[in-house]
């Protein structure tokens, strides 16, 4: 917290803009990588990297623009809270899908 | 810091409380975020939802799902993708530059920047719209496509693009109200925790369609 108090005083437009530059330029990548994992020959592979990619891309927007690397322990909880709801949702359905479509 | 510069910078109820000035704000800004957060886990859980349904429809008809796929303009997805993926970048220096309380004419060209590049996906989206009706991809009496299930994937996408859309919308117009009352009023922006709180909600938009992306766009490429 002190170091952010001390930073703030020397900031400048440049500073700000760079610090978030480099997550672009991530995003960007995958994007443009994704875009081209597409078009593999491989299938399923195909699809598990364009989902895989775009969980790296939500990381990077949720820990850096969205702040949760420097958030408190409380907005972290609750932040873990939808995807853990959410992950119950996905388990207990796709338990029941993916069940019935291997004994089919 | 005079006594009514701060009793119009901190809103209620947080001025009535009796604490040091620094204490109110931080207090202030703490409850606005952990609010944010809350509504944001239960959009987690609405589009969460949508997604679980379109796995599972995906699941039972993986041809029929590459097949509609593949009639999707993947152009028109890959550059609302890169528009929405820069409005986070300037929504994201928006308000860091805001809670610094720094550089005001940053804040407000990059509201504006974000609220502009909100426009543009969905300028992209109309078009992609139009080609879309063109095509014969709405479900129907006229579907383009032979396979039954792919009009389970279509119906996917009107809800969904549409839904995300609405939301997008709201966001644009948050984001509007900001940079108007920012440029009425110089110390509007400064430290106010409704900048913070409008840009979490832009980069939730923005995940959703992170995750929409491989969904609607990048099925039955490669067949």
């Amino acid at each position: 917290m002190s170091a952010e108090t001390e930073s703030s005083s020397t900031e400048t437009p440049g500073t700000l803009w760079l610090r978030n530059l480099w997550v672009w330029t991530a995003l960007m990548a995958l994007l443009a990588f994704s875009a081209w994992a597409a078009y593999w020959p491989y299938g399923r592979i195909d699809t598990a990297v364009g989902f895989g990619i775009a969980g790296a891309k939500t990381a990077l927007v949720a820990l850096v623009f969205m702040r949760l690397k420097h958030a408190s322990g409380l907005v972290r909880v609750v932040a873990a809270c939808g995807l853990f709801w959410a992950a119950i949702l996905f388990t207990l359905t796709l338990a029941d899908v993916l069940s019935r479509m291997v004994n089919r | 810091m005079s006594g009514a510069d701060v009793e119009a910078r901190l809103r209620e109820p947080w001025s009535d409380l009796e604490t040091d000035d620094a204490t109110a704000f931080a207090r202030q800004r703490d409850g606005a975020t952990f609010g944010i957060w809350v509504f944001l886990a239960s959009e987690v859980l609405f589009f969460g939802a949508l997604f679980l349904t379109y796995t599972a429809a995906r699941l039972a008809n993986q041809e029929a799902f590459a097949a509609a796929g593949r009639e999707t303009n993947i152009i028109y997805g890959t550059l609302n993708t890169a528009i929405l993926l820069t409005s986070s970048l300037t929504m994201a220096v928006a308000s860091q530059a805001a809670e610094k309380g720094l550089f005001r004419r940053l804040t407000l060209g990059c509201l504006a920047a974000t609220a502009a590049l909100g426009l543009a996906f969905l300028v992209v989206k109309g078009f992609e719209y139009r080609e879309d009706i063109e095509k014969h991809l709405v479900p129907g009496a006229h579907f383009a496509l032979s396979q039954a299930p792919a009009q389970i994937f279509f119906g996917f996408y009107w809800l969904v693009t549409v839904v995300h859309a609405i939301h997008l919308s709201i966001g644009i117009a948050l984001v509007t109200r900001l940079t108007i009352k920012g440029w009425r009023d110089a110390d509007f922006l400064k430290e106010n925790p409704q900048v913070e709180v409008t840009a979490l909600y832009w980069h939730l938009v923005d995940v959703v369609w992170i995750f929409l992306y491989p969904m609607l766009y990048l099925p039955g490429r490669s067949g």
